[in-house]
């Protein structure tokens, strides 16, 4: 091992530089739930590997015919496609796990708060990656969803009208979903780039270690491997028996040009598509999903506390807000009440702008 | 109309070689392709399509599907190139197994279209059952309900009334297997078809899905007993 690793580190430094990992030292007894970003990582090479699959077959002028005939023509197409579903489905919740955490324990402070502008990047890479594939399937809500958004997007003007131009090419037609497939593959690549990148931060903001160190191998090892095991589990239990789980059956209708009134997202947009909804026009939406991500981005500089460990109210008001995302995400699938998305954004962005500096600062004083 | 005569010649010529009865999954409605361990019934999916091809498909188009997949309801080759050789398309010709399912003529039921049904159990809420419902849901409006001009009660469809009459009946088809072909088990069998032709690999996703939750069940069992004793010796 001793000897692999330095004939590969004076080869490729990169290769000798993971091998380096297996010896590193860690803290003893660090709980499973920092393995999520391994996990994420793992996912990742999941979606990569099926949706290199996928797109050799693809044909974004017939989307859906050329889906349905991944489904139905080609051998093992229906799992693969399944893969890419499931995947997705994950990568979200452990993404959206894993940034709770952080929110929780305020690891966004410095020295980490590079890291945590790492993962919030990751997050909007995923969130429009995802947006992508569902335009991609060619059913009714991703065609909506798309119409809907370059219309709003033509009514831009100066640099971020050059850009929605640039990235949707103006109204939805033969052509915009071959475009949009190229930019769903490029975003992936770089949401891999970016999670290399976020780890790497996240290891150097580590505190120094200090009393006993054990080794990564075998002992942080069999850690990972227990938990990658489980997330097997739950993958394989998903791909068997709820492929479609949180994806509504609206997205199953081929697209056809016309306006479906209500477009169900998957499960994993819900919550931003709530909070958009409650923004009068697309532009709004757009503003609003741009305002929400760029505020979990400045969370650095609106946490006040100076170093102070997370207090009780804190903690309380960072479950509210899991809660509140919850509920945005539930309520927008199945409304029931006409003010409760209005209310449930309201207390997103009040966390955020008021609630986080008012009590941080207060717990450090 | 042809069609209609030949509907049950072609039933039974196609179901011949099927002799069991069907048991009965009507009352209460069960079908085997549903929960966790569901699999397509093969003999239902058999004669629900026996109902597609004699009812649904003056209208209906299956525009995904080719003749020759019906092999995977348990048809021989030979009954497959049956069948296709008695579907005349559009141009004159008969179809063969590789032939897509025949495209019905347009057909405009008052500004309404039917639906294509390849994908129909996974486009709807419901799926099987409100396939079955629907099927079934037909009958006279109750008070309070005006109907639209051209449209027919149906207790199942969003909003009560839709443009499609109600178009099964006992014996519309004669199932070749000896099963009654009440009005309630041409729904139910024609759900069991659809919902195969929805989601072919839904018997395969099944037994793949249990064969791998077995698996990383084992797996991580292992693991975590692993782990707890590494972090016993090292941690």
């Amino acid at each position: 091992m001793e000897a692999k690793q330095g004939w590969l580190a004076s080869r490729v430094p990169g290769l000798g530089c993971v091998c380096g990992l297996m010896k590193e030292g860690r803290a003893p007894g660090v709980c499973w739930i920092a393995a999520l970003p391994a996990l994420l990582g793992a996912l990742l090479a999941v979606l990569l590997a099926s949706g290199a699959v996928i797109t050799v077959y693809y044909n974004p002028w017939h989307a859906y015919a050329s889906l349905q005939g991944i489904t139905r023509e080609v051998r093992g197409g229906w799992l693969v496609l399944s893969y890419h579903q499931v995947g997705a489905s994950l990568a979200f919740a452990l993404l959206y796990l894993h940034l709770f955490r952080i929110l929780l324990v305020r690891g966004y402070r410095a020295p980490a708060e590079f890291a945590w502008m790492l993962w919030v990047k990751l997050l909007a890479l995923l969130l429009l990656t995802g947006w992508l594939g569902f335009v991609l399937n060619g059913g009714e809500g991703g065609y909506s969803s798309l119409f809907n958004t370059s219309n709003a997007a033509t009514t831009l003007s100066g640099f971020p009208g050059a850009v929605a131009m640039w990235f949707l090419g103006g109204q939805p037609g033969g052509s915009t979903l071959a475009r949009l497939l190229v930019f769903h593959v490029l975003l992936a690549l770089c949401a891999v780039w970016v999670i290399l990148m976020a780890r790497a931060a996240a290891r150097k903001a580590r505190p120094m270690l200090q009393g006993r160190v054990v080794p990564f191998w075998p002992v942080y090892a069999a850690q990972y491997f227990a938990a990658l095991s489980a997330l097997a589990l739950l993958f394989a239990l998903l791909l068997g028996f709820a492929p479609h789980w949180g994806q509504g059956t609206q997205n199953a209708i081929p697209a056809a040009a016309m306006a479906v009134p209500s477009i169900s997202y998957p499960w994993y947009l819900t919550p931003l598509a709530g909070l958009a909804g409650v923004f009068p026009s697309v532009t709004g939406h757009i503003w609003a999903v741009v305002a929400a991500v760029a505020l979990l981005y400045a969370l650095p500089w609106l946490d006040r506390s100076k170093g102070a460990p997370p207090g009780r109210v804190y903690k309380l008001l960072t479950w509210l807000l899991a809660l509140d995302v919850l509920a945005l995400g539930l309520f927008t699938a199945c409304p029931i009440g006409p003010m409760l998305p209005e209310l449930l954004t309201f207390w997103f962005f009040f966390h955020f702008l008021v609630l986080t500096p008012l009590v941080t600062m207060m717990e450090a004083a | 109309m042809m069609r209609r005569f030949f509907a049950p010649l072609l039933a039974a010529g196609l179901l011949a070689g099927a002799a069991a009865h069907a048991e009965d999954t009507l009352s209460p409605l069960k079908f085997q392709s549903e929960g966790a361990f569901g699999s397509i019934d093969l003999a239902a999916a058999q004669r629900g399509f026996a109902v597609y091809q004699g009812v649904c498909a003056s209208c209906h188009g299956m525009g995904a599907l080719h003749y020759r997949d019906l092999q995977a309801l348990g048809f021989t080759a030979e009954q497959v190139a049956g069948i296709a050789a008695s579907v005349k398309l559009a141009d004159g010709s008969a179809a063969t197994p590789d032939s897509h399912f025949k495209e019905p003529a347009p057909v405009n039921m008052g500004g309404a279209t039917p639906p294509d049904l390849s994908s129909i159990v996974a486009q709807r809420p419901g799926g099987t059952r409100y396939i079955y419902n629907f099927l079934t849901g037909f009958g006279p409006a109750p008070a309070g309900i005006t109907l639209l001009p051209g449209h027919n009660y149906n207790a199942a469809f969003p909003g009560g009334q839709v443009s499609m009459p109600d178009v099964l009946r006992d014996n519309a088809v004669t199932y070749a297997d000896g099963t009654k072909a009440t009005k309630a088990q041409e729904a139910a069998d024609v759900a069991e078809f659809l919902t195969w032709a929805s989601d072919p690999n839904l018997s395969a996703r099944h037994a793949v899905g249990l064969r791998a939750v077995i698996f990383f069940a084992f797996l991580t069992i292992v693991a975590v007993l692993t782990k707890r004793r590494i972090w016993r010796q090292e941690g």
